[in-house]
């Protein structure tokens, strides 16, 4: 395997040292370029209470492009498809090598607490939170309920 | 209320405005002055260019000043790490005391600007390597204060562009004809920037990086790596990583042509309770496939049953289906 960059050693261990509450990502014992990823659902969201499994991982060029994340565990957003793509501009056009695992992690966590339907990449689910905002939300909540909690 | 300003503040103001002229900005309410800000460079004569460091003075008047201390913020600080501004702060602070009851705005800006002069060397890191800057590093300045080793400021530039083009080449025609054209930008403000790539990119890579011992699996790092397989395999035990051992869905994985050859020679279709093991070799066989992590095409993938989607009677999936 090439040498890993210095660069995202750094962001490991500080990611160890420094943990982001409501956050862990634990590079792969075979791939130090592939994390396990786990947000915690954010406070107040219909996703409160779920822990959602994420994959990550570095490109070649990282951080000269972005991260490639992924969700594993099911989840009911409008940015977030069933293959678990997910839909944020930072993953995309708007990346920037200052960003880091732990900032793309926090803004998807962040991505939870402020769905946007107007931009959406599950078009189903972002129909219903147009319409039916109420109807969406008990959806989210019986998915995380279903899929992202213990037992 | 009273709007007789005293004498003394009136007098600050005028000297300031007649000495910073345009770079110094005071607020008034009504005729009153209440915030003066301006921003501070080091004393490098007129080299611009030399001017590594900077940060907006701001000083909120209160309604006793000069008789009482007026309320003193540092903002924007470009190329100052947290250590020298809160001994800048610090300093801010013994100096408001010192001069209770005599304007201070032209002290303030004198204190700050001789530390800055002295500490005209970014400090922290460059955001694009994390790697700091040492002597015979070649970096830049952008217009926006930002600091960054030419060599990567140059990758940041060079990839930036890239990705414009192979987005403007995804577009149909009378699209690209209308789309705006490139632009360079700074990693961390995303101000637009304009500099010479070919020029930063013929400088060195950072000095660190070159000194520094090459990589190798320190007990550090083993350490850390079993703590966390010891944490992942909790979580396994207690199904806390979700999708896995309990009766919901497998992970979604994108699926290519290629796995699904391989699905069919390996016979993969195991239980969702293997899937940790799978996620493993995934890893093991994908360390030297860098390109499309994101749909993998030469690794072993996970294709469990797919099922769930429709156990709440949502209508029939649509599109590719996740084997």
């Amino acid at each position: 395997m090439a040498a890993l960059p210095r660069r995202i050693i750094k962001e490991t261990q500080r990611l160890m040292q420094e943990p982001v509450p409501g956050i862990s990502a634990v590079p792969s014992e075979t791939n130090a370029r592939y994390f396990h990823v786990i947000v915690t659902g954010p406070e107040d969201s219909p996703f409160e209470g779920g822990l959602f499994k994420l994959e990550l991982f570095l490109p070649e060029d990282y951080p000269m492009s972005a991260p490639k994340v992924r969700f594993i565990t099911k989840i009911y957003h409008p940015n977030i498809d069933r293959l678990g793509r997910i839909c944020l501009d930072i993953l995309k056009d708007k990346w920037s090598p200052a960003l880091q695992i732990r900032t793309v992690l926090l803004s998807i966590q962040a991505l939870l607490s402020a769905p946007n339907p107007d931009d959406p990449l599950a078009n189903d689910v972002a129909e219903l939170w147009k319409v039916n905002e109420s109807e969406a939300i008990r959806n989210a909540k019986e998915w995380t309920r279903r899929y992202a909690m213990d037992n | 209320m009273s709007v007789t300003v005293d004498e003394r503040v009136t007098d600050e103001v005028e000297a300031l405005e007649a000495i910073l002229m345009d770079d110094v900005v005071i607020k008034r309410v009504g005729d009153v002055p209440d915030i003066i800000e301006t921003v501070v460079h080091p004393s490098t004569g007129d080299d611009i260019d030399q001017q590594f460091v900077c940060v907006t003075l701001e000083v909120k008047l209160t309604p006793g000043y000069p008789d009482t201390s007026p309320e003193v913020t540092l903002r924007n600080p470009r190329g100052l790490d947290d250590e020298l501004l809160a001994t800048i702060n610090s300093q801010i602070r013994e100096k408001l005391n010192d001069c209770l009851g005599q304007p201070v705005v032209f002290e303030l800006i004198e204190l700050i600007r001789e530390n800055l002069t002295e500490s005209n060397l970014p400090s922290g890191q460059c955001v694009i390597c994390l790697y700091g800057f040492t002597e015979g590093d070649v970096f830049i300045k952008t217009q926006c204060y930002h600091h960054f080793h030419s060599h990567c400021l140059a990758s940041h530039l060079i990839a930036g562009k890239k990705y414009y083009q192979e987005e403007l080449e995804k577009l149909p025609n009378w699209q690209q004809m209308q789309a705006p054209p490139y632009q360079q930008t700074c990693p961390v403000c995303r101000c637009p920037v304009s500099c010479d790539v070919e020029t930063l990119n013929t400088a060195p890579p950072p000095v660190d990086s070159i000194t520094a011992p090459p990589f190798c699996l320190t007990d550090e790092l083993k350490d850390l790596q079993l703590k966390m397989a010891t944490l992942l395999a909790e979580q396994v035990a207690k199904g806390g990583v979700v999708g896995m051992g309990d009766t919901g869905p497998p992970p979604l994985t994108i699926t290519t042509p290629a796995d699904n050859d391989d699905e069919a020679t390996n016979g993969t279709s195991s239980g969702s309770q293997d899937v940790n093991k799978v996620d493993a070799t995934r890893n093991g066989s994908s360390s030297n496939d860098n390109s499309s992590p994101g749909s993998p095409s030469s690794r072993p993938v996970y294709h469990g049953p797919y099922r769930g989607f429709n156990r709440r009677g949502k209508p029939a999936r649509r599109g590719r289906s996740a084997r």
